[in-house]
């Protein structure tokens, strides 16, 4: 059948598709002006409109695997000049399996939110701006057009940065908010010229419109075709461009540094925001505009992944902050999803994508649950032995850590060694396997790390002085940890269950996901696994991971951490590595000594020029202009204003002598007509004389 | 020559005058359950039951007028319907409602019926006024029109300043009527009809001959003395003042808003119609005799006058009556244009005038039910009535031409339709007058607003009391000048603008 749909939407899903986006929008709407009070309301608002959009994307999804051809809908915008900018959003079953994945990792927050969330002031605000961003994801998601995807793009980061400094009242937050947006807007800038450029070369930014969508044969061909100055063809450049956002948006090296900090946000935001969903918009965007990518670009993309990944599971070994960890383990694995994105094409890396949200917002909201048991307590070191006070959150927390390690049958496993194998098999390099490879070591060791640190050993009491807490010191006096309430644990379950399982849905032996994304035949075999290489390849993994394993309890589990002051066992081996990775390899500190010191001495120079050279322009100009101003002023009060007053005297005085006409005898009034009379008649009877 | 005689279907004449017989109705429902049913009845709900059935009377009108036809006629240019007269009707029948629910305070009279049958009555009359192109028609009901308006003048029995106005008003439009009536029938000795066009078909023949030369030129300035007369336009205007400051509040905002709609109208429809032939010139450089150069020379005299002498008053309604002498120069300037386009910035001047007229006497009836009259005595009334400054505020802002308001865009057109008549910018002298006598009109407004938000407040003054229906008609009074102004397409298409 024709791949591509007509433009008129033919089933009600399709017609209807911008729902999805628009209900949590409308709902983050009513709630902007409801007043603070109406929690329950903007609440199930909130909740409400992410379920509706839920079921309207497993609708949807259903609907893509009866029909996986991809199905359009495009409407024109605006004018401008000539043209028609337009707009339009598209079913296909990447979108599809984005759609749902979004709305049910959302909602599962949402309904998580309530509980952690439950004491806070502005809890309207934070529903308000949570389905704000679910709206917007949402839109990128749906969108048939670069431009709706860059504004959706655009207004996720606005939620990401509103969220993050969500408690602005602290220093760090309000900080890390700004910080995120100014390295988001680096990535986009990129992101924007490729925009502008793509519409340049192919005259629209629709991504599909039958045959003549800027991703289509005819308009990839003819960018193909094309060199720029330095000899790369102009796809490769937008490619590139485009992939600039991704980078920034998906915290890739060197721009990942805003993603750790970000974690001062509500813990539900970073799972939602943070790990699930807006940072995957970068692998999503790559995914979507794939047909785009040439090899080159491929390429950049899986080496920028594949250092990405290693970089900072290395960084992750050393944190101490429970949702740091989780953080630069986050850009890890966004590191592998390019790598997969760039080694083995759309399926492999969204597989990775899919999974990896259900584990890593499971373990923040294991997290969360830790800090919320442990009022406010984020430093790990401070932990322990929280096994025996909340086992619901040990459980699913180890789950979903033996997920992202790939522990073997988890989903991780699965979708980790899809990219593994991929790389592995890559043409170009094998260097991308290997620091894979060695960047699955590393997440093993580092999670093993975390396990010790919380879960086990004995109860190490806050010594140090406690994390400046956003909440009233009242709340903060229950002193031993506790289970968190069912509102929270309930997702966590959910969560879990997916975490262990969602990896069946793509094994060599039966991968559908694959070939639901790819629309390749599908059929299950087990001898998948006896092509050559393949079982190896998965046993050099698995030896890795529990190498990772058996590291991590080699340092940390033997012994028994016993009190928080301890220094770190494998600080205490490689004291000068760990110490740089406990700094986070001085990113933070190269950009201050380089990129905010140039833009310190630029802010000053311009600062300089404006100050004495334009200023003083500006201030001579308005010292004429005063000087002028004064000998106008002059020349107005005693030459105008003089013959004015005589004027406005005049003016005045002739309206009296006309008013004292009326004297309010009607005799007059009526001589005055038979006066008129003459005189017109006389004038007509002269002028038609003359 | 006699007229032909003419056959009249009356079922056609009734089918077309539907509205007016509905608004006559009205009048005479009330009458007569004033007299009878009501006759024990309190004041107030004799008011109220009078104000209801004659806005019902008045928005039946108004349905009825949309489902009737949009062209019509009767022989011997009886009646001309239009679309454009449908327009004037409507805008007249909508002036009645806001002057009937502004007199929903009146306290003046214990005749309630009476004054609201009148108010009808004066009402049909101007919708048979515009919608006629027979001179004798026009003079039955142009006098129907002011012998209702003597009447609505003089209705404050007890006040001697009522009955001297009423009696000044009468004896003057007597005596002009009386010009009127000798101008149309010269007209009709001329060409030997009373219908507008068919005198415009004779007068068109060849160049008129010297014999009938004076007699026309005299017939003219008869006509235009007649319904110079209706529009307070100097020197014809001198009733006026003393006129507005005697009636009841609500009969001079009636005078000076409705009867100046209808009575633009058909003086337009006269000289334009059955004058055409005999236009004349005004421009500089040449002149040519004719209805234009006398209109120029009222028009001109008008807006000196009458702005001049506004600069004098220190009584609110003397400052309106002369600045509408003021406005009637500058709509004249729309007859003057002698094109489509001049009718149609006519009428859109006019109705947007009249709007704010009827609001700003409104304003003026609430104000003097608290016993102000004088421009000083409105010190500190933005604090004693914020809405009643505000809306006082919208309409004198309009009347003087500030944008956006509806005025801004009247005189805007006006000017302009006036500069685009023949010759071109023949008449850029009047239209430099009509400017600067605009910025002479907006130093006595503003002195109003100055009173009312500037001017420090007497102490211990209570705030003003408003009845309610008072307040909402001035506020959608106001609201229709804002959105008027703001979107003069509005109204401007359904007369003929683009």
């Amino acid at each position: 059948m024709n791949p591509i749909a007509s433009p008129v939407a033919t089933s009600w899903i399709l017609r209807y598709l911008w729902l999805i986006p628009a209900l949590p929008i409308f709902a983050a709407g009513v709630s902007a002006l409801l007043p603070k009070a109406k929690r329950r309301l903007s609440a199930t608002l909130a909740i409400g409109s992410m379920s509706g959009s839920l079921v309207l994307s497993l609708a949807a999804l259903v609907h893509a695997i009866a029909e996986p051809a991809r199905q359009i809908v495009n409407f024109p915008w605006m004018q401008f000049g000539a043209q028609w900018v337009s707009l339009g959003w598209l079913l296909d079953p990447l979108a599809a399996v984005m759609l749902v994945m979004v709305t049910f990792v959302g909602l599962l927050i949402f309904i998580y939110s309530l509980g952690y969330m439950a004491h806070d002031d502005n809890f309207t605000r934070f529903f308000c701006f949570l389905s704000l961003f679910a709206g917007a994801m949402l839109g990128v998601v749906i969108a048939n057009s670069l431009l709706l995807l860059f504004m959706c793009w655009e207004v996720v980061g606005l939620t990401s940065y509103l969220l993050i400094g969500f408690w602005f009242q602290r220093p760090a937050a309000a900080a890390a908010a700004v910080k995120a947006f100014i390295v988001t807007r680096v990535g986009d800038l990129g992101l924007l010229l490729g925009m502008v450029w793509l519409y340049a070369q192919t005259g629209t930014l629709l991504f599909y419109n039958n045959g003549a969508g800027c991703l289509e044969s005819s308009a990839v061909a003819a960018m193909g075709a094309h060199f720029t100055a330095a000899g790369m063809a102009v796809s490769t450049a937008i490619g590139l461009l485009i992939f600039c956002g991704a980078v920034g948006k998906s915290g890739q090296v060197p721009l990942h540094v805003w993603l750790p900090d970000a974690m001062e946000g509500p813990t539900p935001v970073s799972a939602l925001i943070h790990a699930a969903t807006m940072v995957a918009a970068g692998v999503y965007l790559m995914a979507r505009v794939y047909p785009l990518l040439d090899h080159t670009t491929l390429a950049v993309i899986a080496w920028v992944g594949a250092i990405t990944a290693v970089f900072a599971a290395c960084i992750a070994v050393a944190q101490n902050d429970i949702k740091r960890i989780l953080a630069y383990s986050t850009v890890s694995q966004l590191g592998y999803m390019m790598l997969g994105l760039g080694v083995g094409g759309v399926a492999v890396g969204i597989f990775h994508l899919i999974t990896h949200a259900f584990f890593k917002s499971l373990l923040f909201l294991g997290a969360g649950s830790v800090i919320h048991g442990c009022t406010e307590e984020q430093d790990i070191r401070n932990m322990g032995g929280l096994r025996r006070f909340m086992p619901i959150t040990f459980v699913t927390y180890a789950a979903a850590m033996l997920a992202l390690c790939g522990f073997p049958l988890f989903a991780g496993f699965w979708s980790k060694d899809a990219i593994l194998e991929h790389a592995h098999a890559w043409g170009l390099s094998l260097g991308p396997y290997y620091l894979g490879a060695i960047g699955a070591l590393l997440t093993a060791f580092y999670m093993t790390r975390q396990m010790y640190y919380v879960f086990f050993g004995p109860q190490r009491v806050a010594e140090a002085a406690p994390i400046e807490s956003p909440r009233p010191p009242e709340q903060c006096i229950i002193l031993h940890p506790h289970e968190s309430p069912s509102v929270m644990t309930i997702p966590l379950i959910i969560l879990a269950v997916f975490a262990v399982f969602l990896g069946f849905v793509g094994t060599p032996a039966w991968p559908w996901f694959q070939s639901f994304l790819s629309a390749t035949p599908l059929a299950f075999s087990m001898h998948a696994f006896m092509e050559p290489g393949l079982i190896a390849l998965m046993l050099y993994s698995s030896l890795l991971v529990f190498a990772g394993l058996l590291l991590g309890w080699w340092f940390y589990g033997r012994k028994a951490i016993t009190r928080a002051t301890d220094p770190d066992a494998l600080g205490r081996r490689i004291p000068a590595v760990f110490g740089a990775l406990a700094h986070r390899l001085y990113v933070d500190e190269f950009y201050k000594y380089t990129v905010i010191a140039l833009a310190r001495f630029a802010s000053a120079f311009s600062a300089f020029l404006d100050r004495f050279i334009f200023g003083g322009v500006v201030n001579l100009v308005s010292w004429i202009v005063t000087g002028l101003g004064w000998f106008d002023s002059g020349v107005d009060r005693f030459v105008v204003n003089g013959g004015f007053d005589l004027g406005c005297r005049e003016v005045n005085f002739g309206g009296r002598l006309i008013a004292s006409l009326q004297n309010g005898r009607v005799q007059t009034y009526l001589r005055v007509i038979a006066g008129a009379l003459v005189i017109f008649a006389a004038l007509l009877l002269w002028g038609r004389r003359g | 020559m006699n007229p032909m005689p003419v056959s009249v279907s009356y079922s056609e004449l009734l089918r077309l005058t539907w509205p007016e017989i509905a608004v006559t109705l009205a009048g005479i429902l009330i009458l007569a359950l004033d007299l009878t049913v009501l006759r024990r009845a309190s004041l107030a709900a004799r008011l109220r039951s009078g104000v209801a059935i004659a806005c019902a009377g008045c928005i039946a009108a108004l349905f009825l007028l949309g489902y009737s036809d949009a062209f019509a006629s009767l022989p011997g240019s009886m009646l001309v319907i239009t679309p454009l007269t449908h327009v004037v009707q409507m805008a007249l029948l909508a002036l009645a409602i806001f002057t009937l629910l502004l007199s929903f305070s009146i306290r003046f009279t214990s005749h309630i019926g009476e004054y609201f049958a009148l108010i009808l009555f004066a009402t049909v009359a101007m919708m048979f006024l515009v919608a006629t192109q027979n001179l004798l028609l026009i003079f039955v009901a142009l006098e129907f029109l002011s012998l209702s308006l003597y009447i609505l003048t003089g209705f404050d029995k007890h006040s001697r300043q009522s009955a001297e106005a009423a009696l000044k008003y009468f004896l003057f439009g007597g005596m002009s009527a009386g010009f009127l009536l000798f101008g149309m029938s010269l007209l009709y000795g001329l060409s030997g009809s009373i219908e507008l066009p068919k005198i415009a078909a004779a007068l068109s023949g060849p160049a008129p001959g010297p014999g009938y030369d004076p007699l026309l030129w005299v017939a003219i300035v008869m006509v235009a003395i007649g319904f110079g007369f209706k529009i307070a336009a100097a020197p014809f205007h001198l009733w006026a003042p003393d006129a507005y400051q005697g009636a009841p509040t609500v009969s001079a905002g009636f005078l000076a808003s409705s009867s100046k709609v209808a009575s633009f109208f058909i003086f337009a429809q006269v000289v334009a119609v059955a004058l055409a032939p005999v236009a004349g010139s005004g421009a500089a450089r040449a002149y040519t005799p004719g209805w234009v150069p006398t209109l120029i020379l009222i028009a001109a005299l008008s807006m000196v006058v009458g702005n001049l002498a506004a600069l004098a008053q220190t009584s609110l309604r003397r400052l309106l009556a002369y600045s509408a002498i003021g406005h009637a120069g500058y709509m004249l300037l729309g007859i003057i244009a002698h094109s489509p386009r001049g009718l149609s910035a006519l009428l859109y001047y006019v109705i947007t005038y009249a709007l704010a007229v009827v609001g700003a006497f409104g304003v003026l009836g609430a104000l003097e039910s608290e016993g102000i009259d004088r421009i000083a005595d409105l010190a500190g009334l933005s604090k004693r009535a914020p809405g009643l400054a505000l809306c006082l505020l919208i309409f004198l802002l309009s009347l003087a031409g500030i944008p956006p308001l509806s005025g801004f865009f009247a005189k805007f057109y006006i000017f302009s339709a006036a500069l685009e008549s023949e010759p071109h910018l023949g008449l850029l002298w009047l239209i430099l007058l009509a400017v600067a006598m605009s910025a002479v009109s907006l130093y006595y407004y503003l002195r109003v607003l100055k009173a009312a938000y500037v001017a420090p407040a007497p102490l211990d003054q209570p705030k003003l009391r408003i009845a309610p229906a008072t307040r909402l008609t001035l506020w959608i009074l106001a609201a229709l000048v804002v959105l008027v102004g703001c979107a003069p397409s509005l109204l401007l298409n359904s007369l003929g603008i683009r």
